[in-house]
């Protein structure tokens, strides 16, 4: 083939590539054709959630009291009862996937409309069932402890405080003042301390002791603190009345509570179980003594639950079981026997509506493990199709002006890198809206992918910016059109390539380290600077060699300011 | 033959004054950290008026004029109006913005989801309807997990530039070891993106404009772009200096290289400038600061390739110069 024939061939492989790119870009130009167009048309830009609306929620899933070899399973009933709520709201084609980490995440999407906060309430109001059995002894004691050290810091702090207080009385302090600003006893909190009437026995034995052993005469206080279960008293007696047996005494007191471990039992005697609303099959609401009884919710299990149930009842003989529900005891009920028909009540003062709607609740799906949301982004249709419209807009308006400073400065050479600019664009575009049809991999364009669009059309020209300037001085140096164009591109292609690899370098790095915004943004990036090397140096250069001829090295000003030249 | 580097102490003073004053506001005020790094929302609503609610004004308590204008107007809260009703709330650092069309944006710190509940519960007491027309949260694992990945990347970044400038200058050494262009081509980068840092407490410090995951990417981009115009005037260096002969001066080869490369060094600079203004006119809030932060960095990138980069390559040699005489 001649060097002319080849050159006619490469030149109309491009033209071939550029209206397919544009046909697809944007198929309304074969509008008049409508087998093709509908055919063109199919493929459409994958818009994320900021250009056209709708939601995305992150829910972290705690696994952390899970084996880890129960913890993919776990995830995956979460991810199970999430779809079945999902389906509820009427958004089928939303999109739920588990991300594995520490700790897995489960995330929802939804391009669309709909608002993100009916399924959000729905997510909420989902129970967490759990039933737990109570520590073995020794674990429970051990547990105590560590319990009662933790409070000791506290408790020393009351104690100190019950000290000084004393201290103040002694000085003279106003006992009824101090009763109001310190006394804890919640049972005589409105009356600053002050008991009614007591008889003997009526009072723990260390403040009987104090009040009827004490040889106190009436508005005397004790000298010294009074320990007892609840804390540290201080204690005043007022008055007296009765004889004997019958006596009763009147006192005033100012209470330094002490808090123990027992206060705190729900949350050191229980531990979990494997058996979670996981393994819930179905729940009713029952009434025992044909309705006249508070009503119970049912549960019933699956085999796995049935199993796991009768194992627990029979290790739990004469011991409580608990039920959980969103982390709170709602029922401890002491196990009689062994329960192997795999059916549980739920007994828990509810009203007949409660107990209704803790049914539904429960066969709507309850959680094996808790779930949280960690991040929420939600635009409504509207405004997504505002940004779509505004970076549409900037993005035609940045093309325009670059093609037009490029042909103002670059004149001829500037004229055929903004039609290689445009084929850039319209081949950017058929990339996005193919990259669904022909791989699995889908570009989803986001806000900040049409900035990284927008930058790369700025990129783009740089190449040529380098190439038409090395040309221009190699004009100068007085080589001829034909040679100076060769010499261009063979000198300005290392200064090109050391660009762009930079600019690849740090948006691999976005891509690998980011999510969201940064890495739509340097994904589209990547792929616009690979490919505008492409369309800048290749497409240009097929062209600038098919158009290049002796019309134009008789009109060298259509190239370079002819008056620079005779310098 | 126009001097350039004749006038690089100039460009020191200038350059030197700006990164200094950017250090010194960095440490001193800091950047304004966004709900990205911080966990917090950003939330939009519209009000809408509520079609039922306006028929059914009470038409004995409206006097006549006001009669007239009930069924069209109905009354749109204020930023003022928002703030009181939402301050009972507790938020953390609360910004409310109006824009238009009866848009409030507002924006808070705090991980918790249930306090977004709160705010447009609080939010529905006003007339009318309430349309949520972006809702942006992240909690603190999502934010903690960002701020490290941020880390990371410019981290990542920046030894990858390092190693990709050693590699860029290897052929390079004569009258200067290729790590002498490689310092003062590190030197430049940092110029560039400290004084974006800098542009952005300010900006953070007196608009209120918050820093998000975005500038971690706009800094990145900076790094990868702004390396490339002093790459191109190094290798005129180059060059040029392989097709003198010895006896010319250094100086003489690093003002006419730069002088070669000057027209591209501006019109690659200028093309994708006129890109980023167009992204800050014309694009949406979120990418507009984005783009304005590239817009900054390259600017000065461009700026630095030729008077810090090129210039230190100069003061350089001088001292060395000196030294061996």
């Amino acid at each position: 083939m001649s060097i002319q024939n080849k050159i006619r061939l490469k030149f109309s492989l491009v033209v071939f590539l550029a209206i397919v790119s544009i046909v697809v870009a944007y198929p309304k130009t074969v509008g008049f054709m409508s087998p093709i167009f509908d055919f063109v048309n199919k493929a459409q830009i994958n818009l994320g959630l900021d250009l056209q609306g709708g939601y995305r929620l992150e829910y972290e899933v705690d696994t952390s009291k899970i084996d880890e070899n129960k913890k993919e399973e776990a995830v995956q009933a979460a991810q199970d009862v999430l779809e079945r709520k999902v389906n509820a709201t009427g958004t089928s084609e939303a999109l739920i996937q588990a991300v594995a980490g520490n700790p897995p995440r489960i995330i929802i999407e939804y391009p669309g409309a709909k608002s993100a906060e009916d399924l959000k309430d729905l997510i909420k109001e989902t129970p967490y069932l759990e039933f737990k059995e109570e520590k073995t002894e020794e674990e429970q004691k051990a547990e105590k402890e560590k319990f009662n050290e933790m409070l000791a810091p506290s408790n020393e702090t009351s104690r100190k405080s019950a000290i000084d207080t004393l201290q103040k009385i002694k000085d003279g302090g106003d006992f009824v003042a101090l009763a109001k600003e310190f006394n804890q006893d919640p049972g005589s909190k409105d009356t600053d301390g002050v008991l009614d009437f007591m008889k003997k026995g009526d009072l723990v034995p260390q403040f009987d002791e104090v009040l009827f052993n004490g040889n106190l005469k009436n508005g005397e206080f004790y000298p010294e603190l009074v320990e007892t279960d609840f804390g540290w008293h201080i204690i005043k007696k007022l008055e007296e009345k009765g004889e004997e047996n019958n006596k009763e005494i009147k006192a005033q007191h100012i209470l330094f509570s002490k808090q123990t471990a027992d206060a705190y039992q729900d949350y050191w005697i229980w531990k979990e179980t494997e058996l979670t609303g996981k393994n819930l099959k179905d729940t009713a609401v029952v009434f025992t003594d044909q309705g006249v009884s508070e009503p119970q919710v049912q549960l019933k299990f699956d085999d796995e639950g049935a199993k796991l149930f009768a194992e627990i009842t029979k290790r739990n003989m004469g011991k409580k079981v608990a039920i959980y529900l969103d982390n709170e005891i709602i029922s401890a009920p002491v196990v009689q026997a062994e329960i192997t028909a795999g059916e549980a009540v739920i007994t828990g003062n509810f009203t007949v509506d409660e107990a209704k709607e803790l049914k539904r609740r429960l066969n709507e799906g309850a959680l094996p493990v808790p779930i949280k949301l960690v991040s929420q982004q939600s635009v409504g249709a509207s405004l997504g199709k505002a940004s779509l419209e505004k970076s549409l807009k900037a993005g035609v308006a940045g093309l325009a002006i670059v093609g037009i400073f490029m042909i103002l400065y670059y004149r001829f050479f500037g004229f055929i890198a903004t039609i290689a600019l445009f084929i850039y664009s319209a081949m950017m575009i058929s990339i996005f809206k193919l990259s669904g049809v022909v791989s699995d991999w889908p570009i989803t364009l986001t806000l900040s992918g049409i900035a990284g669009f927008i930058l790369s059309i700025g990129m783009a020209v740089d190449a040529n910016v380098l190439i038409f300037e090395r040309i221009k001085e190699e004009l100068r140096d007085g080589r001829g059109l034909e040679s100076a164009i060769n010499e261009g591109f063979r000198r300005a292609w290392p200064s090109i390539r050391d660009g762009n690899y930079s600019t690849i370098l740090t948006s691999m790095i976005l891509i690998w380290m980011g999510t969201g915004f940064v890495k739509g943004f340097a994904v589209i990036l990547t792929i616009g600077v690979a490919l505008s090397m492409f369309t800048a140096i290749i497409l240009v250069r097929i062209i600038l060699q098919f158009v290049i001829g002796d019309w134009i090295a008789k009109r060298l000003w259509l190239v370079i300011r002819t008056d620079s030249k005779k310098k | 033959m126009i001097n350039i580097i004749g006038k690089r102490k100039y460009a020191y003073i200038f350059s030197g004054t700006l990164t200094v004053l950017s250090i010194f506001v960095l440490f001193f005020w800091g950047l304004k950290l966004g709900i990205d790094f911080k966990g917090g929302t950003l939330m939009e609503v519209q009000f809408v008026q509520d079609e039922v609610a306006s028929e059914t004004v009470p038409a004995e308590n409206a006097t006549p004029k006001e009669n007239k204008e009930a069924p069209k107007e109905f009354h749109v809260p204020s930023r003022e109006d928002v703030e009181n009703k939402i301050k009972d709330i507790g938020l953390e650092s609360l910004n409310v913005q109006e824009s238009k069309d009866n848009v409030i944006v507002l924006k808070y710190l705090g991980s918790e989801e249930n306090i977004n509940e709160k705010v447009v519960e609080k939010l529905n007491e006003f007339d009318g309807k309430v349309e949520l027309l972006r809702v942006d949260f992240i909690g603190s694992s999502i934010s903690k997990q960002l701020k490290q990945n941020a880390i990371g990347a410019l981290i990542l970044a920046v030894i990858g530039i390092a190693l990709y400038i050693a590699w860029s200058f290897r052929k390079i050494s004569y009258p200067m070891a290729s790590w002498q262009y490689g310092i003062s081509a590190v030197i430049a980068l940092a110029h560039d993106i400290v004084i974006t840092l800098g542009v952005f407490v300010v900006l953070g410090k007196f608009f209120n404009i918050e820093v998000e995951a975005s500038f971690i990417a706009a800094l990145l981009t900076i790094l990868g772009y702004s390396i490339n115009d002093t790459i191109v005037v190094y290798d005129r260096i180059r060059e040029n200096l392989t097709k003198s002969s010895k006896k010319e001066d250094f100086e003489v080869i690093v003002n006419k290289s730069i002088l070669e490369t000057m027209a591209r060094s501006i019109n690659t600079v200028m093309t994708v400038i006129i890109v980023l203004i167009t992204i800050v006119l014309f694009g949406g809030d979120s990418i507009k600061y984005f783009s304005l932060a590239i817009l900054i960095g390259v600017g000065f990138g461009a700026y630095s390739s030729v008077f810090v980069a090129s210039a230190l390559l100069v003061s350089n040699y001088n001292i060395e110069y000196k030294k061996k005489n």
